[in-house]
């Protein structure tokens, strides 16, 4: 009866806590929004609601066009990661390719793909459901690799003394180990695919979230902004709490305890080294040659291999071309690594806070999926004015995009601890603190490496994407201006480098994460 | 769909259907050609014009089924046009001059904004009411933009190093907020949007000091120029009548600017402003004598040397009038 009485009570403190903090979220809000008033940067949601039940027919009409472009791409572009990963894992010696590709494509920035898009697609929803597939592909992917191979070996020897091949494992063993990581997959999706459908409208659409909301910026509708916003970061919202409650409903099962075998440590033979990485980047020419010539695009704004390299090695004016590009590559990178670093702390950092404290969660787990989901072009200019136009607003824009997929797949790892390790711990009465050292977050390092691995080129896309909106500075200022004035070479030239930066960084994060895994994941590493 | 539109174009031209649509100088009963227009941004009564042609069918009567594809923050005229995928589109002297420089085959072939829409933006408590005003002040604009601040110094003798650049997006918030002392934007948008606040702006139009370069240009390939002339033709036609209609009741071209997006979250008294005040900078003396889209040797000459200042070496040749003068003459 006392016990009936207090699980009551507790449960009716597990509902006022969300609500309560919510309420005072919003007083601060409205408050911050009153202090500032006069700046025409912030609305609060008196004002907003206002806003809403003014224009509700209008927000509405391009909140449906845009979630619908949003969905399509989300659908789209998560059966291609699904499609890409179950490639890589079915034929193993096309993995690195198919990763380098994947890579590469999710790399390439919307100042240059924009304006291509819509010229192969003309009018319509085309380019917005493709920034939308390419926002969300490649952060399923990546997920999903670490989830195929999270399952004991002996599953997979069970499979094989059944005299069952690759396919069968694939369907008994491996879809079912990989479920839990999808599905961080696509939570990490759904505000990205929402952003990228925005951002489709901006390479020329009549109606939708993104048209309104450049439409609100230029004519001072403060509260036209922030309506817009919190519309968006709803959507996000509530995509994102749709899947957390499917991935809870089909993932019933707890983590399998792994014991992979230490690998020997044997090392690639020196010239395979060398010619895996040439091999893949013959390969990533050829399509690109062959995309451009295949879709008949004309040298003028869509560039070649060959005409990339003439602009940086054979042009006469190659060397100048190479110092203006180098100098604002280092103008970015000089803030894209500060931010990247400082956002992946802020994941790994708040994912254990979350684990260790989960009440906490219920109440920051919103807030950060509205972090990411309100778009970076309402969020840049109140940065700036936060922080200042100099590097910590850019650091900061970095890491907030980087911060929130980063603490999804965090703290998506720790969860996958095994249930035997953590009776183990429980049963020696050993302190949260000593589990989660100890037990937690080496079960969570391969969905860390993972996010360490997603946030290299998604830090790039973020410091191009602030310095294209926000600042001017840097190789994202570069590439819009060059593509404002049709500077196509040296477009389609910083887009190779950020690519190959992307790479090497992908490369070194991936080094570490084979040392530090061979010790804690070895299964991660088998083929 | 376009390459079919565009065979049979070719037919036409090449054709004996060609030379008896050429002789009789109408166009055969054939069902309508679709081109589209590439215009520069989002729907507006910046192209109200064109509204106006579409909605009253003054292209449906001369043969021609227009789309007219919006623009965007990252939707550049170019690309669309030198594809094909647009027969025209809605440029501006120095973005065509870039593109020329980067081989596109681009003429102008006419001019809707004489002059350009480019001011300096500040508030009545520290006004900038001449170029010489901007020394000592902060001035926000984006980055991509200091050439024509330099151009705009050179021009009016102003010590460039003595204003103090802010980069900001396009917005007059920092203005409002005292980050920046005035703003470099359009005439049409920025100082408009503060009107609408009860704010009473002062700008200062750069073309009235000597900032010549035309915007809101026609732009079309020498290709479609040499081959798809009739068409080119017939868009202008439709698009001067649209204009001359917006000349003589722009509140009307606003109007239907809101009715025909009502999804583009327009304000109608907004787009009225915005209408009238673009008035002055399309219609001036040249368009009154010559008729809509006129650009005279003058403006020729006086766009080459503005564009130089900006760093770009033009000659005549990127103009092309023949179009319009065959408008004209009829």
């Amino acid at each position: 009866m006392t016990i009936a009485l207090h699980q009551l009570r507790r449960r009716g403190a597990d509902r006022v806590y969300p609500v309560l903090s919510a309420f005072l979220a919003l007083l601060a809000w409205e408050l911050l929004a009153r202090a500032f008033a006069h700046t025409y940067l912030i609305a609060g949601p008196v004002e907003i609601s206002r806003y809403l039940w003014d224009h509700a027919g209008l927000v509405a009409r391009a909140a449906g066009i845009t979630t619908l472009a949003a969905a399509l791409g989300f659908v789209l572009g998560n059966l291609i990661a699904i499609a890409l990963a179950v490639g890589a894992v079915l034929l193993p010696s096309l993995a690195r390719l198919i990763s380098a590709l994947a890579l590469v494509v999710f790399c390439l920035p919307l100042v240059a793909t924009g304006p291509i898009l819509r010229v192969i697609w003309g009018p319509g929803l085309g380019p917005q459901i493709t920034l939308a597939a390419l926002a969300v592909y490649y952060t399923t992917f990546l997920p999903l690799m670490v989830g195929l191979r999270a399952a004991p070996p002996s599953w997979f020897d069970l499979v094989r003394s059944y005299g069952r091949g690759r396919l069968s494992a694939l369907v008994e063993v491996r879809a079912m180990a990989s479920l839990p990581y999808l599905f961080a997959g696509l939570q990490i999706a759904a505000p990205a695919a929402f952003l990228g459908a925005m951002f489709g409208e901006f390479t020329g659409a009549e109606r939708g979230m993104g048209v309104l909301t450049i439409r609100a910026m230029r004519s001072l509708d403060v509260a036209g902004t922030w309506a817009l916003a919190s519309t968006a970061a709803a959507i996000s919202m509530l995509a994102y709490g749709g899947l957390g409650r499917l991935s809870r409903a089909l993932n019933t099962g707890p983590p399998p305890l792994i014991l992979a075998p230490l690998l020997d440590g044997g090392r690639r033979a020196g010239w395979r080294a060398l010619v895996h990485p040439l091999v893949v980047t013959l390969v990533l020419i050829a399509i690109w040659w062959l995309s451009m010539e295949g879709a008949g695009l004309s040298p003028f704004f869509a560039k070649r291999p060959g005409d990339v390299w003439a602009f940086l090695i054979t042009a006469p004016e190659a060397a100048a071309h190479r110092a203006t590009l180098g100098a604002a590559l280092l103008e970015t990178l000089v803030l894209a690594l500060p931010g990247y670093l400082l956002g992946l702390a802020l994941g790994l950092g708040l994912a254990i806070v979350l684990v260790l404290a989960p009440k906490l969660a219920r109440g920051i787990m919103p807030v950060a999926v509205a972090l990411r989901a309100i778009p970076i072009v309402i969020t840049a200019p109140l940065i700036v004015v936060a922080l200042g136009r100099g590097a910590t607003g850019t650091v900061t824009i970095v890491a907030l995009m980087i911060f929130f997929p980063s603490l999804v797949a965090c703290y998506q790892g720790l969860a996958r601890t095994p249930r035997q390790v953590l009776d183990l711990f429980d049963s020696y009465a050993a302190s949260p603190l000593r589990r989660m050292a100890s037990a937690q977050f080496p079960a969570m390092l391969p969905a860390f490496f993972a996010a360490a691995r997603m946030a290299v080129p998604a830090a790039i896309l973020a410091a191009t994407t602030a310095e294209w909106l926000a600042t001017g500075r840097g190789i994202g200022g570069l590439m819009a201006l060059t593509a404002s004035t049709s500077g196509y070479g040296m477009l389609w030239s910083a887009v190779v480098v950020l690519a190959a930066v992307a790479v090497t960084g992908y490369v070194i994060v991936a080094q570490i994460e084979r040392a530090v895994l061979r010790i804690y994941g070895a299964e991660q590493l088998t083929r | 769909m376009t390459s079919n539109s565009i065979s049979r174009r070719g037919f036409l031209a090449t054709g004996a259907g060609g030379i008896l649509a050429a002789t009789l100088g109408a166009r055969p009963a054939l069902a309508a050609t679709e081109v589209a227009m590439q215009l520069s941004w989002l729907p507006s009564v910046q192209f109200g014009g064109s509204y106006i042609a579409q909605s009253r069918g003054y292209w449906r009567d001369l043969g021609l089924r227009v789309s007219l594809n919006p623009g965007g923050p990252n939707a550049p005229v170019e690309p669309p046009v030198v594809a094909g995928s647009a027969l025209m589109g809605i440029s501006a002297a120095d973005y065509t001059a870039a593109a020329v420089a980067q081989g596109a085959p681009f003429r102008i072939i006419a001019v809707a904004m004489q002059k350009n829409p480019f001011v300096i933006a500040s508030l009545p408590d520290k006004p900038v009411n001449t170029p010489k005003d901007l020394e000592g002040r902060k001035l926000g604009m984006a980055l991509a933009n200091t050439p024509v601040l330099k151009a705009l110094c050179s021009l009016n003798d102003v010590d460039f190093d003595a204003i103090e650049i802010v980069p900001t997006q396009y917005d007059a918030a920092p203005l409002l907020a005292g980050q920046v002392d005035c703003l470099l934007c359009w005439e049409t948008d920025l100082p408009v949007a503060m009107m609408m606040r009860g704010l009473k702006p002062v700008t200062m139009l750069m073309a009235d000091y000597g900032y010549a370069v035309q915007s809101q240009t026609y732009i079309a390939t020498e290709d479609s120029i040499a081959n798809r002339r009739a068409d080119l033709i017939a868009l202008l036609r439709g698009e001067i009548h649209g204009w001359n209609d917006y000349h003589a009741d722009p509140d009307a071209a606003a109007a239907l600017t809101v009715k025909m997006f009502p999804d583009a979250g327009l304000d109608l008294e907004t787009q009225k402003l915005q209408a009238a005040r673009q008035v002055p900078l399309m219609f001036t003396d040249a368009t009154e004598a010559h008729g809509f889209g006129w650009f005279s040797d003058d403006s020729i000459a006086a766009n080459i040397k503005t564009l130089a200042l900006l760093g770009q070496n033009v000659s005549a040749d990127l103009w092309d009038r023949s179009l319009l003068e065959e408008i004209h003459a009829s």
